[in-house]
Formats: structure tokens, C-alpha cells, sequence
């Protein structure tokens, strides 16, 4: 009697082990779901899927675009400025330059000449601030018909590492598009022209010189290449049944994809 | 944002983007008096005070403010009488024949008055006679925030729906 009340004992603490892990593997299923955006009834946003890469790829930046901010100094002529950048109908090309540096005299050489820019493209210069810049420099350097802005904030409010330093945004949408250093304008107008076809715009070079032109308004995806890119890929990704985690991103995983549907 | 120069001081709101300059006395005639440019579009580098150059660029949807001084000889003068920056200009006061540079479809008007001891003139172009009320109200936003050196008018508050 003694050793059926033990044997079953035995048996009823077995059942209980295999009940609680079942229910952790429940949870765990659960909780996965959860992350891929099926919860029911929580009147949550679900969280994104976590995301990786195959082994080798490089991770993408984690960082969003940043906002752009409008820019607020004087100009070597003795005026005060307040120029529109983010909510803008055109984008915006920040050109972060100084009077004193060697690379930095190409760039005004070729901003003299009338840069060619992307459709519906605004050109500011902005240099640092009257404390730190030399206004009489300024003034033989500032090409006709675009402006310089004399701004220390402004480089602050960019981030902005050092001269010369572009920064490209895009209006309509206030946000930061793309940025980095350069050695020369061409190199600068190279990218930009690229980063357009990419986007699926029409490079009209000249359409934009100089801020002087009349507006072209439209295209607002004009200048962004690689979002209006991956956007797209994902759609058609989606469309394919193929979603994060799927097995065919990860060929030299075999297919044991974490996440997987 | 808000930018200040040459006795004139102004809160820039969202949409739009402004000047404030002085025309410098090597130009024959030209006055040294301060001028402010405001426009909810991308101002040209080159304009004329009154917004020649600029104008041309509006859309329809747009407005240009230009705040121009005058001499302190001319303050209180019958075409100066007015004392104060008109801050909220009446529509009835916009016509599409009260404008620089006749452009078919905007319209405007322009204020003389007397503030901060000199003469000035306050000329307000809109992209869309049409839609005169609506661009007005962004105009007033600009011109609550102006103040000008020595101007007694007090500022009113912003409504909330114009910033």
C-alpha cells in the first residue's frame, strides 16, 4: 500500500513537471508571438521584431534620422537671418565651411561658379559664428545668390565635426537625410546625383542653383534614396511571404531562423 | 526663432524665414533706414526692398511682409500719422491693384505709421488674393512678434491657433 501511495506520488510529481513546462513553453510561444505583433486584447503596440543579421553582415545604424533644425545667425553683410529648413517645400543643402580652411576654398570656388544641384535644392552656406569666423573673409568668399549664415548654434544643432561638412535635408519631412564630411564638391555633387537616381528623381542639373531659382515644388521622396529603397523592399518582401526571421534570409544558418514563423 | 538687428526684433514662427538688413549709404539715395523681410518661402539673396525679386517666387499659398523704415524726418507727418505697427491688417484693406509688381492672382496693401521715432512702412504681399483670410491669419503671427526700439506698443499674446 505503502509503495503505491509513493509510486503514484512519483507519478502525480512527474505530471506537475511536465504541466509547468508546458506552460513556461506556452508562454514562451506566447511571448514570441507577442514580439512579432500578434498579441490579442493587450491594446499595446507590439514591439518591432528583434532584428539581426547573417554572420559577417554588417549590423545598420540603430540611430533614426535625426530632426532637422532651422538656422538663426547673421550674415557678413551686417544682416540678421532666420532661414527655413525643416518643414520647407524645397530641401536643403548645409554646406558647414569656414574662410580659413585649405579644403574648404574649393567648395566656395565652386559654389562662385553655380553648383549644380539636386531638383528643388536649396544651397545655405553656414559658417561659425562672428566670434570665430572673419566677416571681411566672409565677404569676398560669399558667392552671388546663396546665402551664408554665420552660426556657431548652427553646428552644434548638426553635430557638425568639422569644415567643410554637408548636411542634406530633406524639407517636407523636417529630417536629416544624409550628412558627412567631403574633400571636394564634386565628390559631394556625385553622391547627391546618385543618391536622386536612386530615389527615382530626375537630376535636371541647374534646376536648383544656388537658391536663386524659382521653386520646383513635388517629388518630396526627391533625396531619399535609401529609405524610399528599403521601403519598398520591404513591401515587396512582404508581399513575397518573406518576413523577418524567414529562413531564406539566413541561408548559412540552415534555416534555423530565430523567430521563425 | 528670433532674430534681432538694427532696432528690429521678431520671433520667427515654424514656416517661415526672415531678414533684417540696412541698406548701407554708399548706395546714391538709398536710405540707411532698417528693412525686415519675413516670407514663408525661400528668400532670394537678391531683393528689392519692397520684395521685388522675391515675389515672384510666392505660390499661392504664401505671404511676404516687408517692415521698411523711413527717416526720422518724416515721422508724424500726415502720411505718417498713424502711430504704431498695424499688427493685424483688415482684408478689406488688401487689393490685387495695391501691389509693387501687378502679379496675376495675390493681392496687398501697405500701412504708413509712425513708431520708435521715424517713419515706416509696413507692405504685405499674399500669394492668393482668394485666399486673403486664411494667409492673413499667418500673417498676424509674424506681426504680433515684431518690436521695434523705442515702440510702445505692447505685444499681444499669440493665439495658440496661429502659431
Amino acid at each position: 500500500m505503502t509503495a503505491l501511495i509513493v509510486v503514484e506520488a512519483v507519478a502525480i510529481g512527474l505530471l506537475g513537471l511536465l504541466v509547468a513546462g508546458l506552460l513556461r513553453s506556452h508562454a514562451e510561444i506566447l511571448r514570441r508571438l507577442h514580439e512579432l505583433g500578434a498579441g490579442v486584447g493587450t491594446g499595446e503596440e507590439a514591439a518591432p521584431p528583434r532584428f539581426r543579421v547573417a554572420a559577417g553582415v554588417p549590423a545598420p545604424g540603430g540611430t533614426p534620422a535625426p530632426d532637422a533644425a532651422d538656422i538663426a545667425g547673421v550674415t557678413p553683410f551686417d544682416e540678421a537671418v532666420a532661414v527655413r529648413v525643416a518643414g520647407a517645400e524645397q530641401h536643403t543643402l548645409l554646406a558647414f565651411l569656414s574662410s580659413g580652411c585649405t579644403t574648404c576654398a574649393g567648395f566656395w570656388r565652386a559654389f562662385a561658379d553655380g553648383p549644380a544641384l539636386p531638383p528643388a535644392t536649396r544651397l545655405v552656406v553656414v559658417t561659425k559664428g562672428p566670434d570665430q569666423e572673419s566677416e571681411s573673409a566672409l565677404r569676398r568668399l560669399t558667392p552671388a545668390g546663396v546665402p551664408v549664415v554665420m552660426s556657431s548654434a548652427a553646428w552644434d544643432d548638426y553635430g557638425v565635426p568639422g569644415s567643410p561638412y554637408v548636411v542634406y535635408v530633406d524639407g517636407p519631412s523636417g529630417r536629416v537625410a544624409g550628412e558627412g564630411a567631403a574633400t571636394s564638391w564634386p565628390q559631394v555633387a556625385s553622391l547627391l546625383s546618385q543618391a536622386v537616381a536612386d530615389s527615382g528623381g530626375q537630376d535636371r542639373r541647374g534646376g536648383g542653383r544656388g537658391g536663386r531659382g524659382r521653386r520646383q515644388r513635388g517629388r518630396p521622396e526627391a533625396g531619399l534614396g535609401d529609405a524610399a529603397r528599403e521601403a519598398r523592399a520591404d513591401r515587396e518582401l512582404r508581399a513575397a511571404g518573406i518576413h523577418p526571421g524567414h529562413p531564406s534570409l539566413y541561408p548559412e544558418a540552415g534555416g534555423d531562423a530565430e523567430g521563425a514563423a | 526663432m528670433r532674430i534681432a538687428h538694427h532696432g528690429i526684433s521678431a520671433d520667427v514662427p515654424p514656416g517661415w524665414e526672415a531678414r533684417i538688413y540696412r541698406r548701407t549709404d554708399d548706395e546714391p539715395g538709398a536710405t540707411t533706414a532698417p528693412v525686415l523681410h519675413a516670407a514663408t518661402f525661400a528668400l532670394p539673396e537678391e531683393r528689392g526692398d519692397f520684395g521685388g525679386g522675391a515675389v515672384e517666387l510666392m505660390g499661392p499659398g504664401d505671404a511676404f511682409v516687408a517692415l521698411v523704415g523711413y527717416d526720422a524726418a518724416v515721422a508724424g507727418t500726415p502720411l505718417f500719422a498713424r502711430q504704431g505697427l498695424p499688427r493685424r491688417p483688415r482684408s478689406s484693406s488688401f487689393a490685387r491693384n495695391k501691389l509693387q509688381h501687378v502679379i496675376p492672382g495675390q493681392g496687398g496693401s501697405q500701412f504708413f505709421f509712425t513708431a520708435a521715432g521715424r517713419g515706416w512702412c509696413l507692405y504685405v504681399v499674399l500669394g492668393s488674393y482668394d485666399d486673403r483670410d486664411a494667409l492673413l491669419a499667418r500673417v498676424y503671427a509674424v506681426l504680433v512678434t515684431i518690436v521695434l526700439d523705442g515702440d510702445s506698443v505692447v505685444v499681444p499674446e499669440v493665439p495658440d491657433v496661429l502659431r
